[in-house]
C-alpha cells in the first residue's frame, strides 16, 4: 500500500493548528482580562 | 499549578510525537497512514472523558448550585467538542486512504457524529444566553438529558447497523494487540488526557476570573 | 388547586386558543400537504422507490410539523407577556408541563392521523393490517418528541434565536427516536408483526421513560426564571 505521508501530514498538521489556535485564545483572553483588572482595580 | 500541568501535557504530547512517528512500527497492511490512529483514538477517547465530566459537573450544580461545578461543565464542554470534532476530521483523513471514502455510515461514525453535534448545541446555548446564572440552569438540564441519551443513540444506532443487515466490511482500524502499537497509543493517550486537563483547568481559571471581574 | 387539575387546566387553556385561532393546525396541515405533493412530484411515477422512503418521508412530515407545534408552546406566553406568570405559579411547576405536553401530544397526533390518512390516500397505500402496530409506534415516537420538546421548548422560549436554537438542540437528542420509528414503521408497512419490531418498540418505551422523567424533574429548575 502506497505510504500517504501527505494525509498523515494533514491529520496531525490539522490537530496541531486547531490546539495551537484554542491555546493562543485562551492566552490573548487572560491578557484582556490581565488589562481589565489592572484598569479597574480600586485606586490605593 | 496550572503552568506545571501545561509543561506536563507539553512533554507527553512531544513524547507522543516521537512514538507515533518514530517509534511505532510501519503497520504492516495499512502503511504509514495507521499513524494518524495515534492521534485519532486519544482525540476520541479523551472527548468521553470530557463529556462524562460534563455530565457530572451538570448533576452536581443542579443539585448544589455551586459555580465551579458550572465553570468545569463550561470548559469540559469546549474542550470535548474541539477534540471530538478533530477526532471525526482526522477519522475522515485516515478512511479516506484507507477505505477508500471520507466518510461511511457505520455504527461507530453515526454515533460520534450525533455526538458531536448534540454538544454542539450545547455550546451554542451556552453562548446564546447572557446571564450567567440562567445559562448554567440550563446547559446543566441539556447536559444531563444529553448525557441520558447517549446509551440511547448507541443502541439505536447500533441495531439500525447490525440488525437485518451483512456486517460491514470495513473494520475500523482495531489493532490485535500487538505490543509494537499500543504503547505509542497509551502514551499519546496520556498526553491528550493531560492536554485536556490543562485546557479544562486553565479555561475554568478564565471563567473564574470573568466572574469575578463582573461581581 | 390540586396538581392534575392545574396540569389539565394549562392542557386545557392551550387547546381552547388553538381551537379558536386554529393557527397552529392551519400551519401544520397546510404543511403536510405541501411534502406530501413535493413527495408526489419527485418519486410519484416510480412506486417501488416511493415504497420505499415512504416511512422516513412520513416521519420527516411528522418531525418538522413538531418542530413547528412545539416551537410554538410558549408562544402565548411569550406575546401576551405572560412568562413572568409562569414563573410566579405557586406550587410544583412541572403540572404547568403536563399540561403543555398533553396540549402538545393531541394536537401532533391529530396532524398526524390527518397525514397519515391523506398519505394512505394519495399514495394508495393499504393500512389496514399495519394499523394497529402503527398506531403504538407513532403514538410512543410522538410522546418522545414531545416530552423532551416541551422542556426544550421552555428552555428556549426567551433565548436569542430561538427558532434556530431549539431544531438544533432537539434534533439530535431525538435520533434514537427517529431511527425507532422510522425503522419499525419501514417493517410494519411491509406486512410484519409489531412483535418482528418489538427491540424498537422497547427502545421507544425506554426513551419515553427517561426523557419523561427527566423533563418533569428538571422542568422546575428551567422555570425558575
Amino acid at each position: 500500500m502506497p505510504d500517504n505521508w501527505g494525509f498523515v501530514a494533514a491529520a496531525y498538521g490539522l490537530t496541531a493548528v486547531a490546539l495551537l489556535i484554542y491555546w493562543r485564545r485562551l492566552a490573548k483572553k487572560e491578557r484582556e482580562m490581565e488589562v481589565f483588572k489592572r484598569l479597574t482595580a480600586p485606586r490605593p | 499549578m496550572v503552568k506545571a500541568l501545561g509543561w506536563l501535557a507539553a512533554a507527553s504530547v512531544a513524547a507522543g510525537l516521537v512514538m507515533a512517528l518514530g517509534v511505532a512500527p510501519r503497520e504492516v497492511t495499512q502503511g504509514n497512514v495507521q499513524r494518524i490512529m495515534y492521534v485519532h483514538v486519544p482525540l476520541i477517547l479523551a472527548s468521553y472523558l470530557a463529556f462524562v465530566v460534563l455530565a457530572v459537573a451538570s448533576l452536581v450544580y443542579l443539585v448544589r448550585r455551586d459555580e465551579a461545578a458550572d465553570r468545569v461543565a463550561h470548559a469540559s464542554g469546549e474542550v470535548g467538542v474541539m477534540f471530538v470534532g478533530l477526532g471525526i476530521a482526522t477519522g475522515s483523513i485516515w478512511g479516506k486512504p484507507t477505505w477508500g471514502t471520507w466518510w461511511t455510515w457505520d455504527a461507530r461514525l453515526t454515533s460520534v457524529a450525533i455526538l458531536f453535534v448534540m454538544y454542539l448545541g450545547y455550546l451554542l446555548l451556552r453562548g446564546t444566553i447572557e446571564d450567567r446564572e440562567r445559562a448554567a440552569r440550563y446547559c446543566a438540564v441539556l447536559g444531563i438529558v444529553a448525557a441520558l441519551d447517549i446509551p440511547l443513540v448507541h443502541f439505536s444506532v447500533y441495531w439500525w447497523r447490525t440488525l437485518h443487515q451483512p456486517p460491514s466490511l470495513m473494520k475500523p482500524g482495531g489493532f490485535t494487540g500487538s505490543s509494537s502499537i499500543l504503547w505509542p497509543l497509551l502514551v499519546n493517550l496520556i498526553a491528550f488526557v493531560l492536554l485536556y486537563a490543562y485546557f479544562v483547568a486553565r479555561r475554568v481559571r478564565l471563567l473564574r476570573a470573568e466572574a469575578e471581574a463582573v461581581a | 388547586m390540586s396538581y392534575a387539575r392545574r396540569a389539565l387546566a394549562v392542557a386545557w387553556k392551550d387547546l381552547a386558543v388553538e381551537r379558536r385561532s386554529k393557527e397552529t393546525l392551519n400551519a401544520l396541515v397546510f404543511f403536510s400537504l405541501l411534502l406530501l405533493f413535493v413527495f408526489q412530484f419527485t418519486l410519484g411515477g416510480d412506486r417501488e422507490r416511493l415504497a420505499a422512503v415512504l416511512p422516513g418521508v412520513l416521519w420527516l412530515g411528522f418531525v418538522l410539523s413538531a418542530l413547528l407545534a412545539l416551537g410554538r408552546t410558549f408562544l402565548v406566553e411569550r406575546e401576551h407577556d405572560c412568562w413572568e406568570g409562569l414563573l410566579l405559579a405557586p406550587g410544583d411547576k412541572s403540572a404547568i408541563y403536563l399540561g403543555k405536553l398533553a396540549g402538545n401530544l393531541a394536537l401532533m397526533l391529530v396532524v398526524e392521523a390527518l397525514v397519515l390518512g391523506l398519505f394512505a390516500v394519495f399514495f394508495d397505500i393499504d393500512l389496514g393490517r399495519a394499523l394497529p402496530g402503527l398506531v403504538v409506534v407513532v403514538l410512543l415516537g410522538t410522546l418522545g418528541l414531545a416530552a423532551v420538546g416541551t422542556l426544550f421548548a421552555a428552555m428556549t422560549a426567551n433565548v436569542r434565536a430561538r427558532e434556530l436554537l431549539f431544531p438544533v438542540l432537539l434534533l439530535p437528542v431525538q435520533v434514537p427516536v427517529l431511527l425507532a420509528t422510522v425503522k419499525a414503521t419501514e417493517a410494519l408497512l411491509l406486512g410484519e408483526p409489531l412483535a418482528a419490531v418489538g427491540h424498537w418498540v422497547k427502545l421507544l418505551v425506554a426513551a419515553d421513560v427517561v426523557y419523561l422523567a427527566v423533563s418533569l424533574l428538571t422542568f422546575d429548575v428551567v422555570l425558575e426564571g
